[in-house]
This record gives structure tokens, sequence and C-alpha cells, in this order.
């Protein structure tokens, strides 16, 4: 453990000792239970939430927050009632720990950012507050119906922000968010461990419920009542944004000596995926070396220290195993039909329970004489200054190889294109894939081909209805080839992208092209290997 | 705020166990509840649409209910356009309403064009057909699609939309033992049901004798639904004077044609020549929402493929494949 962390804790339990000592030692109570007026004022609070402009738009939205008030009202009246009748009290103890609101604090960071650019994020400020309302709310009255005494600070923010960077239901669904929060503060509370002589929660709070309801998104189908795979790939949209992060993730690095964690696994990530593309020609995240969505994960989803190995030989081999274990559910998922953007959520609990089988393996090792021997001179504090610079050097040499912000080969259609031809491992799939995408984003030319491959029946397994439902898409979006396709199903036609299509699919993972020239968006077409564009008559 | 020290005790055990359950029985509700609300599986997304119970009666007089609601007639309301040439486009010496996207090349007025038979309905489709197509085949249509009344003209149907429903009527009409052998024997010989292209339509709505409005050459209000208040009954306008007995070939709702929109002159062999980027097909007939000038027989209308509006619909053809 470094000393930063050493010395955090002792400061945070100062704080929370002395401040009844010296600000306000309790008085003569009129009642044990007049607390109760502050989670009423949370629940109150949320019920006013229900009235802003933003969830009086939708009507179950509404319902949603009346009913998350109800259950937290009933919940406070039944514990009320019942703790009268026993004489018991129940009261605060303050925990201001520096891990929650400086992680908040670069949680919201994110937000702000992310949001900048992509604007159903500012769009849910509104119920990223009835979330922290009650969670605030639920997270103190199932204290109080376990103990005497609920922990004060700022907990819920990084557990309410780090699950919303993630995964949130859409309006229609919003009701599950609340009960998504309640099974993560739940988890917390009652799934507990001895571990180092202390009991303490298993798993990390935010990370437990996303890969709960991620089994059951995954099981039932319905991830679409979710944002999240727009979440996982509208992060791109924010310029530079692996930058950001990585900026983002020095601070918490700095603060919580969370760098072997989030290096390794990045190493590991990179690394994979490198040695993958080179064995096989083709990128293993199509357009990416990790994901956005991953890259932030592995700075602010699994570095919770509370839920992480202490020692540093054990947190990179943490960090290791979430690198693996990404790497393999992407291929996994990809490969069972599921959206991979589970991938980063589902192995955190994994790991979260392989904590003490971690430490018990760096322990046997550390015991062992040949690792002994090789003990550095350092303070915890300096290895992290030394594990830290080694993230730089590491992260400065990716970019500088274009593998982290920039165009990437995989952006390119024709690559695609090219590979499926060439019948590189999973190059058509991949090919369907960013079809499939683009075409969701309304380029006809996207639709069109994927029309002809379903008709075709030579990368995908032939189906008609699909192929017509393609064309169908093609030809309302006004793409000529679509429409004569529905009418000559027999050897369907194809044609260029228009300049509308260009202004899709040659966006790199970044904001569509509305305003390029078309001149410039040639000249980019041809970059991106499309041939026809590289003809200054097209111009 | 009333702050205490940290307390001493241990949380209370027995809540443990309750609490878990509570966990074990949300996670496992929330996942039946997930299960129970989720969207049918479609490639292309969208759980298919619901008609609604108003658009297909169990009576609907002039129709047939168990015959996907098509006209109570021999040809299930198809009417035959005997082969032979007719005059095609508008000519603005006889017609002055004749828009310059009519003229047929800078030279003529109008062009001669020869058509081998062909059948198209009597009726525009209807909320009603097009409702049983949806219930049959789960078809996603856009919201306001099978809101009109079942003996309206359908209307808010893309071009595709319309292309699909010709699709279905036609697969359903070679399998069914109620189809009418005359129209059997058609399919069999490789005709196909399909949107009439542009020429069959003007020659089904003017015959031969180059009439600038279905009944004639001057306009008459009484005879079709145009510059009128929304949709009609179909054949609610009779049209004794029209030929082939055809109705609101003029008004009521524009008709989505197979045929690309682009300049004349039309070649009926090949009118998929140098087509444009931008597709625009061709709608005929004008609607409700016109001047009298749009319902006439030659007026062109280039539609997006993807729109849907609540003045535009089709009819259906029978052509030699």
């Amino acid at each position: 453990m470094s000393a930063a962390r050493r010395r955090h804790p002792q400061r945070r339990r100062h704080a929370s000792l002395q401040r009844p000592q010296t600000a306000s030692r309790p008085a003569p109570s009129p009642s044990p239970l007049r607390l109760f007026w502050v989670p009423l004022a949370l629940t109150l609070g949320l019920l006013l939430v229900s009235f802003v402009p933003r969830v009086q738009g939708n009507s179950v939205l509404v319902q949603s927050v009346w009913a998350a008030a109800g259950g937290l009202l009933v919940w406070q009246a039944v514990l009320f009632v019942r703790l009268r009748h026993s004489s018991a009290h129940r009261s605060f103890h303050t925990i201001l720990r520096s891990q929650h609101y400086l992680q908040a604090t670069l949680h919201t960071a994110v937000f702000a950012y992310w949001g900048y650019f992509w604007r159903p994020v500012y769009d849910h400020v509104w119920l990223l507050v009835a979330q922290l309302l009650f969670a605030y709310a639920f997270d103190m009255l199932l204290s109080w119906s376990r103990r005497d005494s609920y922990g004060l600070g700022f907990g819920p923010f990084p557990i309410i922000f780090s699950t919303n960077l993630f995964l949130w239901f859409r309006d229609d669904w919003f009701y599950l968010q609340f009960l998504m929060l309640a099974a993560g503060f739940m988890g917390k509370e009652l799934v507990r461990w001895q571990r180092d002589g202390k009991r303490t929660h298993v798993f990390n709070p935010s990370a437990f419920s996303l890969g709960l309801f991620s089994l059951v998104l995954i099981a039932t189908g319905t991830t679409d009542l979710t944002w999240g795979q727009d979440i996982a790939s509208t992060l791109t949209l924010a310029p530079n944004i692996y930058l950001f992060l990585f900026v983002i993730g020095l601070v918490a690095m700095y603060f919580f000596s969370i760098t072997l964690v989030a290096g390794s696994a990045a190493i590991v990530l990179f690394g994979s995926s490198a040695l993958y593309g080179a064995v096989t020609g083709v990128p293993y995240f199509i357009d990416s070396e990790i994901p956005s969505a991953v890259f932030l994960g592995l700075h602010l989803l699994v570095t919770d220290p509370s839920t992480s190995p202490r020692t540093s030989l054990g947190k990179a081999i943490f960090g290791m195993l979430y690198g693996l274990g990404v790497f393999v559910l992407y291929a996994a998922l990809g490969a069972i039909g599921v959206p991979t953007f589970y991938d980063k959520l589902l192995c955190v609990p994994l790991l979260n329970l392989s904590v003490q089988r971690i430490d018990r393996l760096v322990r046997s090792l550390q015991d062992n004489d040949v690792i002994a021997r090789w003990r550095p001179d350092w303070t915890t504090a300096r290895a992290n200054l030394v594990h830290i610079t080694v993230w730089v050097l590491f992260f400065s040499t990716m970019t500088a190889a274009g593998a982290t912000d920039g165009r990437h080969r995989g952006d390119s259609v024709p690559f695609w294109e090219q590979a499926c031809a060439e019948e590189r491992p999973r190059a058509c799939e991949r090919l369907i894939q960013l079809e499939t995408n683009y075409c969701g984003d309304n380029a006809g030319w996207a639709c069109n081909e994927l029309g002809r491959h379903y008709a075709a029946g030579t990368i995908v397994v032939a189906d008609r209805d699909a192929a017509l439902g393609f064309f169908s898409q093609a030809c309302e979006l006004r793409f000529q080839a679509g429409c004569v396709n529905l009418l000559d199903e027999g050897a369907p036609s194809r044609a260029d992208p228009r300049a509308l299509d260009f202004r899709l699919l040659l966006r790199e993972a970044g904001p569509n092209l509305l305003e390029m020239p078309e001149p410039e968006l040639h000249a980019r077409a041809c970059d991106h290997g499309w041939t026809f564009a590289c003809d200054g008559s097209t111009e | 705020m009333n702050q205490m020290p940290p307390p001493a005790t241990q949380p209370d055990r027995s809540t443990s166990v309750v609490g878990l359950a509570v966990l074990a029985t949300l996670i496992l509700g929330v996942a039946v509840w997930m299960y129970t609300q989720r969207p049918a599986a479609s490639i292309l997304g969208g759980a298919g649409s619901a008609v609604p119970s108003g658009a297909t009666p169990s009576d609907l007089p002039g129709f047939q209910p168990d015959v996907w609601y098509l006209p109570d007639d021999d040809l299930l309301g198809f009417v035959e356009i005997p082969e032979g040439p007719f005059q095609m486009g508008g000519d603005p010496t006889t017609d002055r309403q004749a828009f310059e996207n009519e003229r047929w090349s800078p030279t003529a007025a109008q062009g001669t064009v020869s058509l081998p038979t062909f059948y198209i309905s009597r009726f525009e489709v209807t909320v009603a057909q097009f409702a049983a197509f949806v219930g049959a085949t789960g078809f996603n249509v856009g919201d306001a699609t099978l809101q009109g009344r079942p003996n309206h003209p359908v209307s808010s149907v893309s071009w595709p939309d319309a292309l699909a429903y010709t699709r279905w009527l036609d697969a359903t009409l070679r399998e069914s033992p109620q189809t009418p052998p005359a129209l059997s024997q058609l399919l069999r010989d490789s005709w196909k049901v399909t949107l009439p292209s542009e020429a069959e339509w003007e020659k089904a709505a003017r015959g031969t004798d180059g009439r600038i409005y279905p009944w004639g050459n001057a306009a008459r209000s009484e005879r079709a639904n145009y510059q009128g208040e929304g949709t009609t009954p179909v054949g609610a306008y009779l049209c004794p004077d029209c030929p082939y007995g055809l109705l609101d070939m003029s008004g009521n709702v524009w008709e989505w044609t197979r045929s690309p929109y682009q300049p004349y002159p039309y070649d009926p062999a090949n009118d998929r020549e140098g087509l444009g980027d931008d597709a625009l097909w061709v709608m005929r007939g004008g609607s409700f929402t016109d001047p009298e000038r749009n319902a006439r027989t030659a007026t062109r209308g280039g539609g997006d493929p993807g729109a849907r509006r609540p003045f535009m619909g089709f009819r259906v053809a029978i052509s030699p494949s």
C-alpha cells in the first residue's frame, strides 16, 4: 500500500472521530429517532425532482421517481415505528474519504467533457440528481436497518457516477435504474467477507450492480432497454478522449496508487490487441486498440482500492486479469451474438471475488526466495511515481504509434472489404458489424450493402426478408440502388457512396462530418481507400 | 445535524439473511419482468406493428373480409387493360395546364407508348387491405398508417411499404385456394402483382383517347375527391364515364408507381437507364389536398420514397414479368 494510501485513512479517521468532539457534541436528544428527517428530506427532494420538465416529459419517468420515493417512504415509516417500539436510536458519523470525493470529481469531469459532445449526457443530469437522492436515502435506511449509525460522506457519489458512466436505462424503463442502484447498495452492505482481519464488502458496488444487470440484460435479450450501446460508442465523439481519460487517470493514479491496476490492464490489452493484429492482419477491436469505454473502465471502474489487492504484485496481477478478461469476453460475447460492450462490466465482479486468492498467491510468491531477493528499496509513494512514469512513457509510445486518438486503420470500410475478401479472421463479421452501425446511422449505402450480403448469402446466412428490409431502408434514405433492388431481386445492384453517406462513413468514430466541404470529404475518402474518390472529377 | 462517533455495534446478522433474500428476489423479479418485456427478435429491430381493431371489421360492404378485404367481384377488383398504344404526356396546345415535365421531347409534346395487357385494381388499396397484410406479416408501419377508416385508401405509406404489400399479395394469391382461377393462371404464367408502371397508370387513367381527366377534358368536382378536406371511401365518387371502370384515378390520394422519376421520353422496355443518385419515384393522380391541375391524368409527381404522408397511397397492378 502506498504512503499516500496509508496517510489518508488516518486523516479520515481523525476527521470522523474528532469532529463530534470539537464541532457538534450530541445535545440531549428530544427523540433518538429525530434524524429520520434526513431520509425524509431526501425523499421529498426526490419527489421534487419529478416536477422538473426533464422528468415531466415522460409519464413513465415520473411514475418511476414516485415509485422510488414511495418505496423509501414506506421503508422509513416501517423502520421508524419498529425502532420507536424498541427504544433504539440512530445516528450519523462522518466519513470523508478522498477516494470518494476525488473520484466523484473525476467522474464529473468525464461527464462534463463527454456530454459537451453528446447531448444525452447533459439531458441525464436531473436523473443523476434523482439517483443521488435515492442512493443516499436508500443507503441510510439500509444502514439503519442493520446498525445504529450511518457513515455520512461522499460514498454514494462515485457509486452512482461510475454506474452511469457505463449503463443507464431509457426513460420508459427508468424504474429499473433505481432497482439496479438498490442491488448495488445491497450487495455492498450484505455480501461481505473477512479480509485482512476486517469484515468488508466483496464487490465494487457499482461493478456488482452493473455485472448483475448486464447478466440479466444479456439473458433476457433486452439490451435495447438501456443506453448501454450508445454510451459505449459515443465517448469517442469527444475529441482526444484517450488523452483526456489518460490525464484524468493520472490524478487517480497519483492519489490512489491505482497505476499498477490500470496500467497493467492497459498494457495487456494493448499488447494482446497488437499481437492479434500482427498475426491476423486485422485489428481485434474493429476501430481501436482499446475501446475508449474500456479505457475509461480500467481507470475508473476496476480500480476501487477497497475491492482490489493491496500489494503491488497483487494489483499488477489484478490489472492483467482484467485486461485478459476484457480481451476474452469481447470475443466470446461477439461469438454468441451479444453486444460486446458488456466485456468491461462482466469481469469486474469475478475479479473482486478472486482478490483473496490473488493476495494468497502473492504471499506465496513473496515467500519464494528468488522473488523476495529483488525488492527495490523504494517507499510506496516513490514506487507509485515510478509506476506512473512507466505508464506515461507507455501511453506516449502508444499515442506516437497511432494506437490511441486519431485515425485507426479499422475505421476504413474498404480495409474491411479487402480483409473480408482475403478471408482474414472475423473480417467479414466485422464488415457486417461496421455496415450495420453505419446503416443504423442512416447511411443508405451501408444499408444497401447489407441487403446485398443477406441476398447473396456468401458472408452471412442468406435471409430474403432481411435483405428486403435493408434495401427498403436504403431506399427510404433515397439511395437509388436500394430502391432498384426492391424491384429486381435477382441480381442486386450496388453504387458508390454519396457525399451524404461519406459524411457518416468517414467519421472515424467521431461526430458526423456534416459541415465538411465535399472536396475535403473526397480527399478523406481517398485516404480511407475509396479509390473512386481519388479521381479529381468526383470533386 | 447530530453527529455521533462511529458505532461499536456490529450489523444485525438476522437482517443479512432477509436482505440477501430480498436482493435475490429483486434480481429474479427484474429478470422475469425484463424477459416478458423483451421485443420480438428481428434483424432489423422493431417488434412489428399492432393492427388497430377498427381497421379489420368483420363486415365491410363491397369487400371480402375472408379474402384479405379485396373487392367482392370475380377478379378480386382487378380490371383488365387491353394491350395497345396510347398517347402519353401533356400537350400544352390542348391542355393549358400541362406541366413542363409532362413534355415528351424537345420536338413532341406527347409520345405514343404501346403496352401489353395488364390488370390494375379498380380501387386504391384500402386501410383494411393493408391491415390484413400487417396482421399477417407483422410488418412495421408508421403510427398513422392504419388509423384511417377501413374502406378509405391507406395513406402514410412509403414506396417500400407499398412494394412490400404487393410482394405479400403476390405470394398470398399464388398460394391461396381462394384466388380466382383466372388470376391463378396469370400468376402461374409468370405475371406478377406489383405497383403499376407510370405508363400503365396513365393508360389506365386516360384510356386511348387522350383525355385530360379520367372522365373527359374538363374538371368535374363530383367525379373525384380533389381540393377536399380528407380522404373519402374508395369508390365513393362514381365515374361512369371513366375508362375501364376504374375509380379514384384522380384525387383521394397520390398513388405510387414502380417508375423512377426521370425526364421523358418514357421507354417501357427500360425505365432505369441513367438514373440519378438521388432517388425519386413517380406518383400519380393528385390527392384530396390538390387543385384540379394535379388531378389531371398526365400530372407527374416525384416522391421521396421514404416519405409517409397522409395524402400518399397506392393501387396495385398485375403485370407480365
